[in-house]
């Protein structure tokens, strides 16, 4: 009776730990952990505020694959975007005071046009050209985020403080579990896109247009719905970003941010999400945890992006499934050679055979 | 009258081009006369549109606002051949043509600040030197980054040798501080005198002699580049190397020369750009160049990438947008330009001079 009992126990255990979404929610389990951590001081601070920003750049990141790595669409816009939700945030519920509920509509309205616009653009334009195009947009968007100083109060930079949701205001404690909540839940979203029809269909899209096309996949549907992806990711990273840092300045939305977001992807591997949060580790956890503390680095902060630059080039040139593929052969290497000492073992403890 | 015609012109070339975009595209292959009529219409829509804008502003204030903004026309020109040049012999968008042209004007300014302490040179040999020094540097940087990178990831495809040239970007954005300091430099001009062009009894134009430098040094440039690809040995294994590199090799011509001294003379074109762009009212600073290499990729989108003087001409045109626009608002003038573009390439995505190339499934 008991012996039945623990076998179902022991096959349900099995089953949830194998299913995809386990290490993802034991990793947002820890992730609350560690905050809890930190709010009684056995963490920095700093180390925590460092990987709330690291779980936004990697909601960005995440979106920014379904494109490159999905898609292979090439899109240099994800600065602007992410600063739109930043201005949204910013001006409705920072400076208006509305509740979160209408920003929140509005930001994801927002982002659902200008994604549609961006891929209506895709369609005509393709692969070089597209990066080229998705750069001049994002310096429209920092354009405005300049000039319409009513919006986004300019070059001085939007300040943001406390806002309202469900009539009270929001405390910090609040936001940063957001943060681990959205992080977990855009994880787990990015996992079903991929393995559905939808992702396949990316896919597909990705290695051969025309092909895609007589298998009867729209090509109008799919880049729409790739880009409205990630602006609507970029624009949910701007929100938490905004609720997190407090403070928007139209320079940070430049060039380099979508450099280092598109270093962030292809150094970890562009089509594993794995892979997506080392290359977010990568170019920007090492420089905000680690590099930090370097004199050197302190000193020149720009430094630490040769590292990012070069790892990029080094990446792209000898392993262009990204280091997370690295890591997979390391492993089978590691395997191979410990097979291979057994072997050994075996032949020097019993002799070899006849 | 002739602005009730331009009128007519611009609202057909409206009409034209929204039926095109959300209808005629869709149809499964376009017939021949709308792809005539689209490049018959184009032009004369951008013709009558600049007509009405010039009549608004008047000839003379254009002709001012186009003299004054000549030397920021010039350094587009120069950026934009350096990116076509790369693009030619390499297939790729070099993202990093702003920040090479960058780090050779930071050693030109450091030039003139050491020859200032050290010698007795007088403004112009300092300066033409520092020149010099600013293409030298871009022209090796140039070379370097072909025989090292480029040279072993030729068979990557286009969009993963233009993710190499985003790494370069981080790679000197982040070696720039380092060798030069945090400080922004300056770099001065030749002269900041100008002269008087007497057209008509009222009509006096001013033209700074930095901007007529500017254009001879442009202009001389672009004469020697031309002249070389027709008629050198140079020109044609570029030409031959961006027709068909592999077909190229196989006829003996010595593509890896080919290529990188192309990555060379596309950097030094970059650094004269940024040493000619830099004293027109900003400082040498690590992103200086980065308005200068939006711009350049929006004029070689604009002008297509197949030719080389389709993207001079998208520089004109992105000029000519930018002057007239700064007249009627100088706020909102990048915003406009940008958008101007993005619509015309929406109409022909392969640039107003490109060819179409067949592609193999």
């Amino acid at each position: 009776m008991l012996g039945t009992f623990w076998k179902e126990v022991r096959g349900t255990l099995s089953r949830v730990v194998k299913h995809p979404y386990f290490g993802f929610v034991l990793l947002g389990v820890a992730l609350l952990i560690v905050r809890r951590f930190a709010e009684l001081g056995m963490v920095s601070p700093s180390l925590y505020k460092s990987i709330s920003s690291m779980m936004i750049y990697s909601i960005i990141a995440l979106g920014f694959s379904l494109l490159l790595g999905y898609a292979g669409l090439a899109s240099l816009g994800t600065a602007g975007f992410v600063g739109l939700g930043t201005y949204f945030i910013g001006h409705f519920s920072g400076t208006l005071q509305k509740p979160f509920g209408i920003t929140l509509l509005v930001a994801l309205g927002g982002a659902i046009v200008l994604g549609a616009v961006v891929g209506f653009v895709s369609l005509r334009i393709e692969g070089m050209y597209l990066a080229i195009i998705t750069l001049g947009l994002s310096e429209i968007l920092k354009e405005v985020f300049k000039s319409f100083t009513a919006f986004t109060n300019g070059v001085t930079g939007l300040t943001f403080r406390n806002f309202m949701m469900f009539g009270k205001p929001v405390p910090d404690a609040a936001v940063d579990q957001a943060i681990i909540l959205v992080f977990v839940l855009v994880i787990i979203a990015t996992l079903n896109i991929i393995n559905s029809p939808t992702g396949r269909a990316l896919l597909a899209m990705k290695n051969s247009d025309s092909a895609a096309q007589s298998m009867g996949i729209g090509l109008m549907k799919y880049r729409l719905l790739a880009f409205v992806l990630a602006t609507v990711y970029a624009v949910i990273a701007g929100l938490l970003y905004m609720a997190d840092i407090k403070f928007s300045i139209p320079g940070t939305w430049s060039l380099d941010f979508s450099l280092n977001i598109l270093a962030a992807v292809v150094v970890g591997g562009a089509q594993s999400i794995l892979g997506i949060l080392l290359g977010v580790f990568m170019i920007f956890g090492l420089n905000m945890t680690v590099l930090q503390n370097i004199p050197f680095f302190r000193q020149y902060p720009d430094a630490t992006w040769i590292l990012s630059g070069v790892l990029i080039i080094l990446v792209t040139m000898f392993y262009p499934g990204g280091l997370i593929r690295l890591l997979q052969a390391l492993r089978l290497k590691i395997i191979l050679l410990v097979r291979n000492l057994r072997k050994r073992w075996r032949k020097y403890r019993y002799g070899e055979d006849d | 009258m002739f602005e009730k015609l331009m009128w007519v012109l611009v609202s057909f070339f409206v009409v034209y081009f929204a039926l095109d975009l959300l209808w005629f595209r869709k149809r499964a292959k376009r017939p021949i006369y709308q792809q005539r009529l689209i490049n018959i219409l184009l032009p004369i829509g951008i013709l009558a549109g600049l007509g009405i804008a010039i009549k608004e502003m008047t000839v003379y204030l254009f002709l001012q606002i186009f003299l004054l903004n000549i030397a920021e026309l010039c350094v587009l020109i120069l950026a934009t051949t350096g990116i076509v040049l790369i693009f030619k012999t390499s297939v790729t968008t070099n993202f990093a043509q702003g920040t090479i042209a960058t780090v050779g004007a930071f050693t030109a300014a450091k030039l003139v600040i050491y020859l200032t302490k050290n010698t007795a040179l007088t403004m112009v040999p300092k300066l033409a030197l520092a020149m010099v020094a600013s293409a030298l540097t871009s022209f090796l940087i140039g070379l370097f980054v072909d025989t090292v990178i480029f040279r072993r990831s030729k068979y990557l495809s286009s969009v993963g040798k233009q993710m190499i040239t985003m790494g370069l970007v981080l790679v000197l954005l982040g070696l720039m501080p380092l060798i030069f300091g945090l400080l922004p430099l300056t770099i001065e001009q030749f002269s900041y005198d100008g002269k008087m062009i007497q057209l008509t009894e009222e009509m006096i134009l001013y033209v700074p002699d930095h901007n007529i430098l500017t254009a001879i040094i442009t202009v001389s440039m672009l004469t020697v580049l031309f002249l070389a690809l027709r008629f050198t040995k140079w020109g044609l294994g570029v030409r031959a190397t961006a027709s068909n590199e592999t077909v190229a090799g196989m006829m003996g011509v010595n593509t890896r020369l080919i290529t990188a001294l192309s990555w060379g003379i596309a950097g030094a074109f970059g650094g004269v750009a940024a040493y000619l762009y830099a004293p027109l009212g900003t400082q040498v600073t690590v992103s200086f160049m980065t308005s200068v290499q939006v711009n350049s990729f929006l004029a070689s989108v604009l002008g297509g990438f197949s030719s080389f003087g389709g993207p001079i001409v998208g520089a004109l045109l992105i000029n000519l947008f930018a002057s007239i626009s700064s007249f009627f608002n100088s706020v909102w003038t990048s915003v406009i330009v940008y958008a101007l573009v993005l619509i015309l390439v929406m109409a022909k995505p392969l640039g107003l001079f490109g060819k179409k190339t067949a592609k193999k499934v």
